[in-house]
C-alpha cells in the first residue's frame, strides 16, 4: 500500500514536472518575444523619426530629469499611435510582467493538478506580490 | 543616437551574460556602470537595474528550465520567504539606517567570498533530509565526468529559507537584487549542487525584481531611453550566458562567484562611505 502511494507520488510529480519544463519555457520564451519586438519597435521608430529627441532626452536623464510621464492609459493609446518614447514603455511593461504570468502559470497547474501544498506556495507568493506591487510597497 | 545605443547595449551583454552565469541578475554591473561611467543619476540606475534583472531572470530561464537545471520546486518554496522579506524590507525602509545594513551586507559578502574560495568543487548529497524529501525537492543532475544523471537531495529548507528572507530584506531595503545571498543559501546552506543552484536563483531573481520593476514604471521612476536597450542587451546577454553554464568548469564558476562577491562588497562599502 505504502509503495503504491509512493509510486503514484512519484508519477504525479514526473507528470506535474513533465508539464512545467515544458510550458513554463514556452510562456518565458512567448512573452520576452514578443517585449522584445516591441522594444525593438519602439527602438526603430525613434532611431527614424526622431534620433534627436533620444539623444535630448539621455542627456535630460543625466541630469535628473525623466520623471514627464503619462498615465498608463495615455501610454497606451499614445504607444497605438506609434509614438516611439510610449511604445518603449509598453514593451517594458510585458517584460516585467513575465515573472508575474510564471507564478499566476504554476499556481492554476498546481491546482489542476491537485497538489494543494504548492497551491498554498504559489498562492501565498501570489498574494505577497500583488499585495506589494499594490501598495506600492515592493523594490 | 547610435553611438549611446551601440555602448548601452555593449554593457548590457555584459551584464547579461555574467549574470546569468553566476546567477546573481545583471543589477551588480548595470549599477555601477550607468553611474560611474554614464553619469546617470543613482535612481535611473536602480529602475534599469531592475529591468535588467527580469530580462536576465526570463531570458536564461528558457534553457535552463527547459534542460532540467533549475530546480522548480526549490524555488517556488523559496520564493515563500523571499517575498516575505522583501514586503517587510519595504515597509522598514526608512526606520532601519541603511549604512549600518550596507556595511553588514558588505561584511556579508566577504564572509561568503572567502567560504566560495574554500570550497572547490560539488559535493552532492544523494539524500536528502526528511523534509525536503516530503516536499519532492530533489533532483537530478548531469555528472560532470561520467555524463551519467545523478540523483542529488536538499538539506536544512529552514536554514535556506531564513537566508531567503534575509535576501528578500535586503531587496526590499536596499533595492538590490540579492542574488548573491540566494546563491550561497542553496549552495553551502542546503547543499544543493551549485549549477543547479545558479539556474535556480536566476529563476527566482525574476519574481520580485518583477514586481518592483512594475511599481518603479507605474511611478514613472525607470527612463525607458535607458531601460529599453539595456533590456534588450541583457536578454541577448543572458541567452548567451545559459548556453554556457551546462559547459562551464564548477570550479572556474565559482571564481567567477568569488570575483562578483568581492565586487559587491566594494560596491556596498563604497555606497556607504559615499552615503547614496
Amino acid at each position: 500500500m505504502a509503495r503504491a502511494v509512493r509510486d503514484l507520488k512519484m508519477t504525479q510529480q514526473s507528470h506535474e514536472d513533465l508539464i512545467l519544463r515544458a510550458w513554463t519555457p514556452f510562456l518565458l520564451r512567448t512573452i520576452l518575444i514578443v517585449a522584445a519586438i516591441i522594444l525593438v519597435a519602439g527602438l526603430i521608430l525613434m532611431a527614424n523619426y526622431s534620433p534627436g529627441f533620444y539623444v535630448s532626452r539621455f542627456q535630460a536623464v543625466r541630469s535628473g530629469h525623466f520623471h514627464a510621464r503619462d498615465p498608463m492609459g495615455v501610454t497606451f493609446s499614445k504607444a497605438l499611435w506609434g509614438d516611439p518614447h510610449s511604445v518603449m514603455t509598453v514593451g517594458l511593461l510585458v517584460l516585467t510582467l513575465v515573472p508575474l504570468a510564471r507564478v499566476a502559470f504554476c499556481f492554476v497547474l498546481f491546482i489542476m493538478e491537485r497538489d494543494y501544498i504548492y497551491v498554498a506556495f504559489t498562492a501565498y507568493v501570489l498574494t505577497g506580490l500583488i499585495a506589494g506591487v499594490l501598495l506600492g510597497r515592493i523594490g | 543616437m547610435l553611438e549611446i545605443l551601440g555602448s548601452l547595449f555593449a554593457l548590457a551583454i555584459g551584464a547579461g551574460f555574467v549574470g546569468s552565469l553566476s546567477g546573481l541578475g545583471g543589477g551588480v554591473f548595470i549599477v555601477p556602470a550607468l553611474v560611474v561611467f554614464a553619469k546617470m543619476p543613482m535612481q535611473v540606475a536602480v529602475g534599469a537595474s531592475l529591468i535588467s534583472v527580469v530580462a536576465t531572470s526570463a531570458g536564461a530561464s528558457v534553457a535552463f528550465v527547459r534542460d532540467g537545471w533549475t530546480n522548480l520546486k526549490v524555488a517556488m518554496v523559496l520564493e515563500c520567504a523571499t517575498v516575505t522579506g522583501a514586503v517587510t524590507g519595504a515597509y522598514l525602509a526608512g526606520v532601519v539606517p541603511t549604512v549600518v545594513l550596507e556595511v553588514l551586507f558588505a561584511l556579508m559578502m566577504l564572509q561568503s567570498a572567502y567560504s566560495t574560495i574554500n570550497k572547490m568543487g560539488d559535493s552532492i548529497l544523494t539524500q536528502g533530509d526528511p523534509l525536503a524529501e516530503r516536499l519532492q525537492l530533489g533532483g537530478e543532475i548531469r555528472d560532470d565526468v561520467t555524463g551519467q544523471m545523478t540523483h542529488y537531495g536538499v538539506r536544512n529548507l529552514p536554514g535556506g529559507a531564513v537566508l531567503m528572507v534575509i535576501a528578500g530584506l535586503m531587496s526590499g531595503l536596499l533595492g538590490i537584487g540579492s542574488g548573491a545571498l540566494k546563491v550561497i543559501a542553496m549552495d553551502q546552506v542546503m547543499h544543493i549542487p551549485l549549477k543547479v543552484s545558479s539556474a535556480t536563483s536566476n529563476f527566482m531573481i525574476g519574481v520580485t525584481a518583477g514586481a518592483g520593476a512594475l511599481v518603479f514604471l507605474a511611478r514613472g521612476d525607470v527612463s525607458t531611453a535607458i531601460a529599453a536597450p539595456v533590456a534588450l542587451g541583457v536578454t541577448a546577454g543572458a541567452l548567451a550566458g545559459s548556453r554556457v553554464l551546462p559547459h562551464a568548469n564548477v570550479n572556474a564558476l565559482r571564481m567567477v562567484f568569488f570575483a562578483i562577491l568581492l565586487l559587491i562588497a566594494a560596491e556596498m562599502g563604497w555606497r556607504a562611505l559615499s552615503g547614496i
